[in-house]
């Protein structure tokens, strides 16, 4: 899994060197919440029958979630 | 088989996902719905197929119904005098929202091995200082969901 907690930007960057990685999206605990709010508070409704690549980019953009990163 | 039949099962995974933190065998959706074990198989692979959840390769078992984990993970999320498993960081956020619970979340910093806790009270994530990485793109994201 490639969606990983770290502590601090600190420990962030020496991970990101240990694993030769990209350092790529980051987001805070507040915006990962609203994140999560707007993608999983209907999945478990019978009427959620997933999402189009549109209705994707809107919850994105709707975040303010804009660079390349999040683009289809 | 009907469009309304396939929702209703991949309802029935979640419900059953929630109530008891494990994904239904594909002959327990066979009984429920009175189907034959072909048919319940027909629909767990046409609901692979939708992205609807995710069978472990070579299986009709369900590995990942996002947030859930069909398998126990590194991603803790108390909620309902139960323990749920996530599949990542998000995912253990987005339990709590889909279970629309208040919850405490386990993990380790990745780097650290840390521990790492937050709560969800009032179904608001109390406040904290801890950062979540997204390694790999939004367009790769379904080319590998266990990877991603």
């Amino acid at each position: 899994m490639n969606m990983l907690f770290f502590q601090s930007e600190e420990t962030l960057n020496e991970w990101l060197v240990s694993q030769k990685a990209e350092h790529r999206a980051v987001l805070s605990i507040p915006q990962l919440w609203r994140l999560s709010k707007r993608w999983y508070q209907d999945r478990m409704s019978l009427g959620y029958h997933g999402r189009t690549i549109e209705q994707v980019q809107a919850i994105f953009k709707d975040l303010g979630l804009t660079s390349e990163f999040w683009q289809a | 088989m009907n469009e309304t039949l396939i929702w209703e099962i991949r309802a029935f995974v979640y419900r059953h996902l929630a109530e008891t933190i494990h994904p239904p065998h594909v002959d327990e959706a066979a009984l429920h719905f009175a189907l034959t074990h072909e048919q319940a198989v027909s629909a767990y692979e046409e609901l692979h197929r939708r992205h609807a959840f995710f069978l472990k390769p070579g299986t009709h078992d369900i590995l990942i119904a996002n947030p859930f984990s069909g398998v126990e993970t590194a991603f803790k999320v108390y909620a309902n005098n139960k323990t749920y498993f996530a599949n990542c960081a998000w995912d253990s956020l987005g339990i709590p929202v889909a279970l629309h619970v208040d919850a405490e979340v386990e993990a380790s910093c990745a780097h650290s091995g840390e521990p790492i806790r937050l709560n969800i009270v009032n179904q608001q994530v109390q406040d904290s200082d801890v950062l979540v990485h997204f390694l790999i793109p939004f367009q790769n994201w379904y080319n590998d969901l266990a990877f991603t």
